[in-house]
């Protein structure tokens, strides 16, 4: 089982970082974005075309080359390609959709199109072969009481650091503020005269962006897929309904539990030889603690009346 | 001689900490109508809430008749006579003013799945029934011409009409309105409130949260104080008026 | 007023369905007969599904993202009571129940998999229900790839489809021969839309009845439906039961057209083509996505034309590629541009659910 905690933290980190990034926008906006995955996806097939050497042309319908550039600065502007698709998502789709009091629901179905719409123009342009970051192979050490590559323990401590730094950031700047205001009231804040379009915008960035950053993140610790932001978009759900959807915080435990339990249950008696059902266990904890406790682990009852 | 109808005991809700509700002891009598007043935040609609059973008490105890009725379901307690309405009214949008009142006049067995296909002669001649019933309703209410409109085209005081008329088809021993009057015009506010003192006439035990204290003043047997979760006054209208902690809650309140 | 532009909505949708089918003999001037069938079959089926899903969000407002599961739960226990064969060394299994018993149980296991998957229903709003359904349903498919001894897992069942071809009439077969096109799909077709038939008598009648009001009550306020003294749990239980049962239903003919069952069938994929399908046909109406199922598989059958143009020599994964691409784009035009789809009328849209 220890074995497994190792792959759980890792998997912990990536889950736990889209999570939160889901849970800021549902927070903020109410929307609950099946296209969240694609996002996902791109910030890993965006670090891929940036830091592919020139002459590997897998990628982009074999007709472009990818740009070879030093792999940190790709994955920067991998994170900033995702800001800025999240930010023209807002412009000129959920905006509109919001002017025009179009309800949640509507909303979100509009995401699973979003979601299925992209998803395949993933496999179309960056075709459907599975693909790895540039970066070479590394040997397996033991830090404290879990294996992993030092690469991927890198990967650990900057999740880590990352998800510290937004939650300073959402605690103490006046932006994070103003986000938990928007998210308390629309109304209310546009009344104290803080400009919710602004901060919702802000918003749909600054979750573009760490999805893009959890991408890049499973990228790393995995391969690049078409469809590898679908394929763990329920365990982030899971993630964020664990912890308590719209909590920032609640999402960060909820994703690293819900990637442990992932791992971990891998190595539980029953599952023997059931390695690939191991995401239902998860899912089915992510039920369980809907049924029981609505609000998720951390987050707050709300008040009915 | 007098019958408590229904009645509280060490009814306490609080949320995060903060009480919203937290009364010792407190009785309504059958056939008074009685109105619940106090300043915002006093737990009013909170209380409506725990007797109506939308929301668990933390502790206590509300007994309809003799039945403990603390933690039954909503559903189940207002099949017992005790029909409430809400502060933000509540209607079926997008179903007609006629199909509203049809619904709620309904009962179980007619509403079941099967009887639903068999559709056999004597649900027929029920739903002829209920129609001719909910017509006169609509009818004594002015609301008989909008019977094939969407609810959610009335306006908002029709919508409060159509919300009593709801509760009122299926002869409710007990009727709790919330904010009965809140956001219709002047006009209607009179007719809703004649309405109310004529079914309080008819025998129908009323109990109503209003803010509008002139309105609850006139029409009132008795009044009840809640301020901060607790019960602070009790009386007759006139009692009430010239009642100490009663000034004081509002009058502390304005301080603020 | 209103029922004279209903009847016009009706006159479109259903000019529109003749003209698109028109449109595949047109594009299609060799093996039409083959085609048209390939297309009804599939309209039929996921129609059938659409209706089902239909009671669930359309009356009564469940978001249900979980409609594959309800449709394998059919197939899957339909088939196994079935004489089959099953896994990667395809084990076969001789004895089993006739098709009608197995159907019926099959149905019923489909609607008690609503009743358990409803269950979260009573204590979850809209979004949280959307999430623990498509929850389940992936569950459930993981489940089913996982028990590769009893369901053949990802190397499927084969060998039942006698155990329904076996009922087929003969005038199928001879009028395969003259139109060349399969006599077993054809015998699938059929049955398909006789059940369309039968289930949207079934659900007229129900609509029009105080059980579909209180449904649609349901999907309006439940808190007002509570405080009328009706039990609105065990309404959305029934719900959810029912369409389910249909969905079930659905299932069991899709594994029949299909010939062999696989546990990747019922991806959470399927259940958002039911969806468009729902969307295009109309929400809460009951013959719309009839409409929209045809209209729907006219599209998706086309498509393969443009993926064609788009790329020379597309491959499957292109084909493939186009033809979902363009059902992100219809759902998501729909949900924005016309959520009342063809036969939803403005009034009862439920765009402003909460």
């Amino acid at each position: 089982m220890l074995d497994q905690l190792g792959n759980g933290l890792l998997l912990g980190i990536i889950i736990s970082v889209a999570s939160v990034a889901l849970s800021l926008l549902y927070g903020v906006t109410r929307i609950v974005n099946f296209a969240h995955g694609e996002i996902i996806a791109l910030g890993a097939i965006a670090t891929l075309f940036f830091s592919s050497p020139l002459d590997y042309r897998v990628l982009f319908l074999e007709k472009f080359s990818p740009l070879g550039l030093n792999f940190v600065i790709s994955c920067f502007l991998a994170i900033l390609v995702c800001g800025l698709f999240g930010g023209l998502l807002e412009v000129f789709l959920f905006r509109p959709l919001r002017k025009n009091d179009v309800g949640n629901i509507a909303v979100l179905v509009v995401t699973i199109g979003l979601s299925i719409l992209v998803r395949h123009l993933y496999l179309l342009f960056a075709t459907g072969k599975v693909q790895n970051f540039p970066l070479e192979l590394q040997r397996r050490q033991t830090y404290l009481f879990f294996d992993m590559t030092p690469r991927n323990f890198n990967v650990l401590i900057a999740g880590i650091i990352v998800m510290i730094i937004v939650g300073l950031l959402l605690t103490y700047t006046r932006l994070g503020k103003a986000m938990r205001a928007v998210r308390d009231s629309e109304e209310l804040s546009s009344v104290s005269g803080i400009n919710s379009d602004n901060i919702i915008l802000l918003t749909w960035v600054a979750s573009s962006m760490l999805a893009g950053l959890a991408g890049i993140f499973q990228a790393t610790i995995n391969d690049v897929r078409w469809n590898m932001g679908f394929l763990i978009l329920l365990l982030i759900f899971a993630g964020t309904v664990l912890g308590g959807i719209g909590t920032s915080f609640g999402a960060m435990v909820g994703g690293f539990m819900i990637g442990i339990l992932v791992q971990v249950s891998v190595g539980l008696p029953f599952m023997e030889g059931h390695a690939e059902a191991k995401n239902a266990v998860a899912l089915g904890i992510m039920i369980l603690i809907l049924l029981f406790r609505p609000q998720g682990i951390f987050g707050q009852k709300e008040r009915i009346s | 001689m007098l019958n408590n109808l229904i009645s509280v005991k060490n009814l306490k809700k609080s949320f995060g900490g903060i009480k919203a509700v937290d009364v010792q002891e407190l009785s309504f009598i059958e056939g008074e109508l009685t109105s619940i007043i106090g300043p915002n935040g006093a737990g009013k609609t909170t209380f409506f809430d725990l007797i109506s059973g939308f929301q668990n008490a933390d502790s206590g105890d509300v007994f309809l008749k003799a039945n403990n009725i603390s933690n039954s379901q909503p559903y189940k307690i207002a099949r017992m006579g005790m029909v409430r309405t809400f502060q933000l009214t509540k209607v079926f949008d997008r179903m007609t003013v006629m199909e509203n009142l049809l619904f709620s006049g309904s009962n179980v067995n007619n509403d079941s799945f099967l009887r639903s296909i068999f559709k056999l002669n004597s649900q027929k001649v029920y739903e002829k029934s209920l129609k001719d019933k909910a017509n006169e309703i609509m009818n004594n209410l002015n609301i008989g011409h909008m019977a094939d409109s969407y609810a959610r085209e009335l306006s908002g005081g029709q919508k409060k009409l159509l919300e009593l008329a709801r509760a009122i088809i299926n002869d409710p021993e007990i009727l709790l309105l919330d904010e009965p009057l809140a956001g219709v015009n002047p006009k209607l506010a009179e007719d809703i409130l004649s309405l109310i003192k004529k079914l309080s006439e008819d025998g129908i035990t009323v109990i109503m949260v209003e803010h509008n204290i002139e309105a609850v003043m006139k029409i009132s047997e008795r009044i009840v104080v809640l301020a901060e979760g607790s019960l602070i006054a009790d009386g007759s209208p006139s009692e009430i008026r010239t009642n100490n902690n009663v000034i004081e809650a509002y009058l502390g309140k304005s301080d603020e | 007023m209103i029922t004279k532009r209903f009847s016009l909505q009706y006159i479109f949708a259903f000019s529109l369905t003749i003209f698109s089918i028109y449109l595949v003999f047109f594009l299609n001037p060799e093996g039409a007969p083959r085609i048209v069938l390939n297309l009804f079959t599939f309209a039929g089926i996921y129609g059938l599904s659409a209706i089902g899903l239909n009671v669930h969000f359309g009356w009564t407002g469940l978001l249900n993202f979980g409609h594959a599961s309800f449709m394998g739960v059919g197939a899957y226990v339909t088939l196994l009571l079935m004489p089959h064969a099953a896994g990667r060394e395809g084990v076969v299994i001789t004895t089993g129940l006739p098709f009608f018993a197995a159907l019926t149980i099959g149905i019923i296991a489909a609607s008690l998999f609503g009743l358990l998957l409803g269950l979260p229903a009573i204590r979850l709003r809209g979004d949280y229900l959307a999430i623990v359904t498509i929850a389940a349903a992936e569950i459930f498919r993981l489940l089913v790839r996982d028990l590769e001894s009893i369901t053949g897992g990802v190397y499927g069942i084969i060998n039942y489809t006698e155990n329904f071809q076996r009922y087929r009439p003969s005038f199928i077969d001879d009028l395969s021969d003259n139109l060349d096109f399969s006599a077993s799909q054809g015998w699938v077709c059929i049955a398909a839309w006789i059940s369309i038939l039968f289930i949207v008598l079934f659900l007229k009648r129900l609509n029009n009845s105080p059980w579909g009001r209180a449904l649609r009550a349901v999907r309006e306020d439940e808190d007002a439906v509570r405080a009328m003294g009706k039990n609105a749990v065990w309404l959305k239980l029934q719900s959810f039961m029912l369409g389910a049962g249909i969905a079930g239903l659905s299932g069991v003919l899709l594994a029949f057209n299909y010939g062999s069952l696989e546990s990747t069938v019922f991806i959470p994929l399927l259940t958002f083509y039911v969806w468009a399908i729902m969307i295009l046909g109309g929400v809460g109406t009951i013959t719309g996505p009839i409409f929209g199922s045809i209209i729907f598989w006219v599209i998706i059958s086309e498509t393969d034309r443009l993926a064609y143009i788009l790329f020379e020599n597309a491959n499957g994964q292109q084909l493939a590629g186009v033809r979902f691409l363009l059902v992100g784009v219809l759902i998501m035009f729909l949900m924005i541009f016309r959520p009342n789809g063809l036969l939803g009328k403005k009034e009862e849209l439920l765009l402003d659910v909460k």
